[in-house]
Parts: C-alpha cells; sequence; structure tokens
C-alpha cells in the first residue's frame, strides 16, 4: 500500500468493516482497526494504537448507539457509573504503554482476547 | 455493587491506553460474567461508554509521542460512523445466545490477527523517540 487516494481510499474500507463489527459486538472497534493498521498499512504497533484511538472519539459510535437504543439494550445505572474509571484508567494506561515493548503488549492483547473468546463461544454454545 | 462497577470502569480504562482500543471487547464479557447482563444488553451499555471521550486521556499520552496518524484517523473514525449502524442493525434481531458465540469467535480470531502480525515498529512512519530496542 502506497500513499495517496488509494490507501485513504483502503483505509476507509477497513474502517467500515470495524465499524460493522462495532455496532455487531457493541465494541469500540479498535480490536480490529489496530491490527488491520498494522498488518495491511505497515503501522508500528503504538501508532496504530495511537491512530485507532482518534477513531474513538464520538461520535464515531453514535449510529451504532442509537440501533440499540431503540431496542432497549441499553444499562444507563451501569453505564454512568462505568465512565469515570474508564477515563482515569485510560490516561493511566496511555502513560504505561510508553514503558512497555510493543511486541509484549500485543501478545498480551492477544492472549487475553483468545482466553475470553473460548470462553465466551463455549458459554453460549457448549451444553 | 457500585464499587465493583467503579472498578471495573478503571480497570478496562487502563486497557484502553495500553492497548488502544475502546475497551468493549473487555467491557462486553465483564457485564456478561459479572454483573450477569443480556449480551444484548451488554453491548448496548458498552456502546453507551464509548459515546463520551473516554479515550482521550490515553490519546494525549500517545499525541505527546508522535504516536498518531491524524488523517488515517479521521478516514477510519468516518468508516466506522457508517458500518457501526449497519453493525447495529444486524445485531439486535439475533438471539442473545448466538451474538454471545458470535462475540467469542470474533475474539478468537482477533487474538490470532494479533499474534501473527509481523514487526514493522521501525518503518518510516514510526517515531523511535522512546529507543525501543525489542526483537
Amino acid at each position: 500500500m502506497g500513499d495517496g487516494p488509494m490507501r485513504d481510499a483502503g483505509i476507509f474500507g477497513a474502517a467500515c468493516l470495524c465499524g460493522i463489527a462495532s455496532g455487531l459486538f457493541g465494541i469500540g472497534g479498535g480490536t480490529l482497526l489496530v491490527p488491520f493498521l498494522a498488518l495491511f498499512f505497515a503501522f508500528g504497533q503504538h501508532r496504530a494504537q495511537g491512530t485507532s484511538l482518534i477513531a474513538l472519539i464520538p461520535p464515531t459510535g453514535a449510529l451504532a448507539f442509537y440501533a440499540y437504543a431503540k431496542a432497549g439494550y441499553i444499562s444507563w445505572h451501569t453505564g454512568f457509573l462505568l465512565i469515570p474509571g474508564v477515563f482515569v484508567g485510560g490516561m493511566l494506561g496511555g502513560w504505561l504503554a510508553k514503558r512497555l515493548q510493543p511486541r509484549r503488549l500485543r501478545q498480551v492483547f492477544a492472549g487475553m482476547m483468545l482466553m475470553l473468546g473460548i470462553w465466551q463461544a463455549a458459554s453460549a454454545w457448549a451444553r | 455493587m457500585t464499587l465493583i462497577v467503579l472498578l471495573l470502569g478503571l480497570a478496562v480504562g487502563v486497557l484502553v491506553g495500553l492497548l488502544g482500543i475502546g475497551g468493549g471487547v473487555v467491557l462486553v464479557p465483564a457485564l456478561v460474567y459479572l454483573l450477569h447482563m443480556d449480551q444484548h444488553l451488554a453491548q448496548g451499555t458498552s456502546l453507551f461508554i464509548l459515546l463520551p471521550p473516554v479515550g482521550l486521556g490515553a490519546l494525549r499520552e500517545y499525541w505527546k509521542q508522535n504516536q498518531v496518524d491524524l488523517r488515517a484517523g479521521i478516514l477510519c473514525a468516518l468508516g466506522m460512523l457508517v458500518g457501526g449502524y449497519f453493525g447495529g442493525l444486524i445485531a439486535v434481531p439475533l438471539a442473545s445466545r448466538n451474538l454471545k458465540g458470535l462475540f467469542g469467535c470474533f475474539l478468537i480470531l482477533a487474538a490470532f490477527l494479533l499474534w501473527r502480525k509481523p514487526q514493522p515498529e521501525n518503518r518510516t512512519t514510526e517515531s523511535t523517540s522512546n529507543g525501543s530496542a525489542h526483537g
């Protein structure tokens, strides 16, 4: 992937895919976006993560949120309680990220997702 | 209960900053297992938390290190805005159990994507100011 409009179009297309995953799974979408940027657009891990954070600035998830809100799938009380912690924790994590090696970061991340994923799929379908 | 939720938020926030993600990947399973939420409710609540700029604190740290591609970031935001709506439309009518299973599969896929990534850390766009001599 070179520079210019092709690269822009590619990034936009990849982001659309991430957006679908974001709406489908109620996540920020960074989970996919970070590896996409790194794999297909030659971003370093830290740069991919920093850029992903830009994409998470509102109102990125607003339309997905709207689809869930219309169906009544929001717990407002829990949501409001979580927000301050996520914000403060976010600063802490950003500070920590500078002090860790990219590869280690990625492996911890991947290992965690693998375990969570197996747990989720098993508890949904096994029995 | 309230304390658990507050602490959960903090823990998720650390991951947001550390990994550059929205936190939903961790938050959704946490809501399902710790607070016994239904899968749809957990996902909707997770999207609600992403509405305010929770990642701004983390972004500031990356920005200071010159680790942000603003142009790509804006393109990604636009794409995700559009895609997110369609994803939401797909998810809402799905059975909760299937959605939960799909979420699990998605996590496994994402984990592999991340694990097998090569190491382009020292490309031209990369600021090596922190001199992380990895590998």
